[in-house]
């Protein structure tokens, strides 16, 4: 049985219907990834035993007549996401052997429907990269091109959807890291509002921007995922007191009357013309469709990128003061004294983007340099926000290219790290207004390669964006990946 | 930025770094620099007393005591560990 492009509801019915054991799905995912993934490298670590274990626990609650939207279905975790027992490296020699001793809410959540878990998916070393080409373990390849990057920093959540090696995943997003690699591998991948998601368990990155969310075949899906893994959690002090919902609920309703805004510094000069034509082009679908299209302007957008890195990366450097290599982490063989031995352990754990992130994060923590850079990102963060808000007076939803570009070459851009960082300059305003996002593929270039649009929503509005990405994806056709 | 500030900075984060390494840091943090720089033309001051609406202070847990997770799963990653965290020697 071919299982590498069904949705998660089509496995459900499947597997609700007797037409498929539990056990049986895991195993073709299982064999898929046998299969594939040596050339894909979108895992870290693949959990067949624990599916199996799991598998057999959803049977029975399936066999009971009490199974839930996800009871059975196999999904995949990225590997900044603490799991019990399993794993969890950040992508980083400084974790290469930490095996939590606790869940992450959404891992508690998940495990709570009974899914299958697949393994821990591939990653920017710390989740800071848009190329996955800075893990320490996977370097994962695109699925439509093995020669281009899968995108970042949840780039093997994203691989491993689109290339049929898990039906989705969980992905986590600061600054684009869900929505960018979503874009390049050509499935959809959702970065809720800022505290919709418990972070409890989430490796820390950036604790103000950072947030869980899915990546699946399409809008539908990423709503099933998200109904298990929001709501307030007490071990999240920023995760929202608003009752969880179901973001299936505006699915199928029109788009007719609804108004669209376009913001003109998403479209200028620096994104490739096949990216703002595809993204203009699925503008002139909505219009067909019955919605208004609005033009409109984010003047700050210019700044965004500076900001981002700034607060980011600030709040990095303070996250990952925590790995000394005593408690936990890589320890240094070397060391005669308490700091030369912090020292010689972060030194030899860390990979050089993240050594990057935590100098220019004390660079602009620092006596005499705070208020110049810190404070003014932090004062531009309110001023994005400010527009947002003005922007959504006039409008529903607004709609962006995801990512400047397709998919890029590996080693294009990777060793140039300002090239790098401006090329999240679509996603990481969303981050830093704290709004809900969803990417969708819209179109594909002369290659082949996957063009992505974003739809971004109001704050806790995440139902209204599934509806309208959803309205798109029952128009338009996906063209696998060639790997399957 | 010059070897000085990026010597500095790599105190700061404790982290080492030989000289090779220290002059490709300091020419790496001299072009991310330039682009943090622009946001310097922006004439505006942060305001601190906006942010945080979204915070649930109110909501805090209840102070109760209440079992802590076991020595053991608590020690399972420390790589030097005798019923507690082991470092080295700190006090002559």
């Amino acid at each position: 049985m071919d299982v590498s492009q069904l949705k998660i509801r089509q496995l459900r019915e499947m597997l609700d219907k007797k037409e498929i054991s539990a056990a049986e799905l895991a195993d073709e995912y299982i064999k898929r990834i046998k299969e594939y993934d040596k050339k894909l490298e979108s895992y870290i670590t693949v959990t067949e035993e624990i599916a199996k274990e799991q598998a057999k626990a959803a049977q029975e609650r399936i066999n009971s007549g009490s199974s839930s939207a996800l009871t059975g279905i196999p999904i995949a975790i990225k590997d900044n996401i603490c799991t019990e027992g399993v794993k969890t490296t950040c992508a980083s020699k400084m974790l290469e052997n930490f095996v939590p001793p606790y869940n992450a809410t959404v891992i508690e959540k998940l495990y709570s429907e009974n899914i299958v878990m697949l393994g821990k998916t591939s990653m920017d070393e710390f989740a800071m990269g848009g190329s996955t080409q800075t893990s320490a373990f996977a370097k994962t390849k695109n699925p439509y091109d093995l020669n281009r990057v899968p995108g970042g920093s949840s780039g093997g959540s994203a691989a491993c959807v689109s290339a049929g090696l898990a039906p989705a995943a969980l992905g986590s997003d600061t600054g684009g890291s869900i929505r960018q690699p979503a874009a390049f591998c050509g499935v959809t991948g959702l970065k809720p509002t800022y505290g919709r998601v418990s972070r409890y368990g989430l490796v820390a990155f950036a604790s103000s921007l950072d947030q869980i969310g899915p990546i699946a075949r399409d809008a539908h899906d990423c709503a099933l995922v998200l109904n298990a893994i929001s709501g307030c959690d007490s071990r999240d002090g920023t995760s929202s007191r608003l009752a969880a919902e179901n973001f299936a609920a505006k699915i199928g309703m029109p788009v007719k009357g609804m108004k669209i805004a376009v913001p003109k510094e998403f479209y200028a000069d620096g994104i490739d013309a096949v990216v703002r034509d595809s993204v203009l082009s699925a503008a002139q679908k909505y219009k067909e469709m019955g919605a208004e299209i609005v033009e409109c302007s984010m003047p700050s957008l210019k700044y965004a990128v500076a900001a981002y890195y700034l607060i980011s990366s600030a709040e990095a450097s303070s996250n990952l003061s925590r790995y000394d290599g005593i408690k936990y982490g890589h320890r240094s063989s070397k060391g005669d004294s308490y700091s030369e031995l912090v020292c010689n352990s972060r030194s030899e754990g860390f990979g050089e983007e993240v050594k990057r992130r935590i100098l220019l994060g004390n660079y602009a923590l620092s006596s005499g340099y705070y208020d110049a850079y810190y404070g003014k990102a932090m004062a531009l963060k309110q001023k994005i926000r400010a527009e947002y808000e003005e922007i959504f007076k006039l409008c529903d939803v607004i709609l962006t290219p995801t990512a400047p570009s397709v998919a890029y070459g590996i080693n294009e851009n990777v060793t140039d790290p300002v090239k790098m960082y401006q090329a999240d300059i679509c996603t990481v305003t969303v981050n830093i207004a704290s709004l809900p996002a969803i990417s969708t593929t819209c179109g594909y270039d002369s290659k082949g390669m996957p063009i992505g649009m974003s739809i971004i929503g109001k704050h806790f509005d995440e139902a209204t964006i599934i509806q309208v990405a959803d309205a798109f994806e029952k128009n338009f056709e996906i063209i696998p990946p060639r790997i399957v | 930025m010059d070897l000085d500030m990026v010597s500095y900075l790599a105190k700061l984060s404790k982290l080492n770094f030989t000289e090779d390494e220290l002059k490709k840091a300091a020419a790496d943090m001299t072009s991310i620099i330039d682009i943090m720089d622009t946001i310097k033309e922006v004439d505006i001051v942060y305001n601190p007393l906006a942010d945080n609406k979204n915070m649930y202070l109110k909501d805090l847990r209840e102070d109760i005591a209440k079992d802590s997770m076991e020595t053991e799963k608590i020690l399972q990653n420390a790589k030097h560990s005798d019923n507690c965290f082991v470092v080295p020697k700190v006090v002559e």
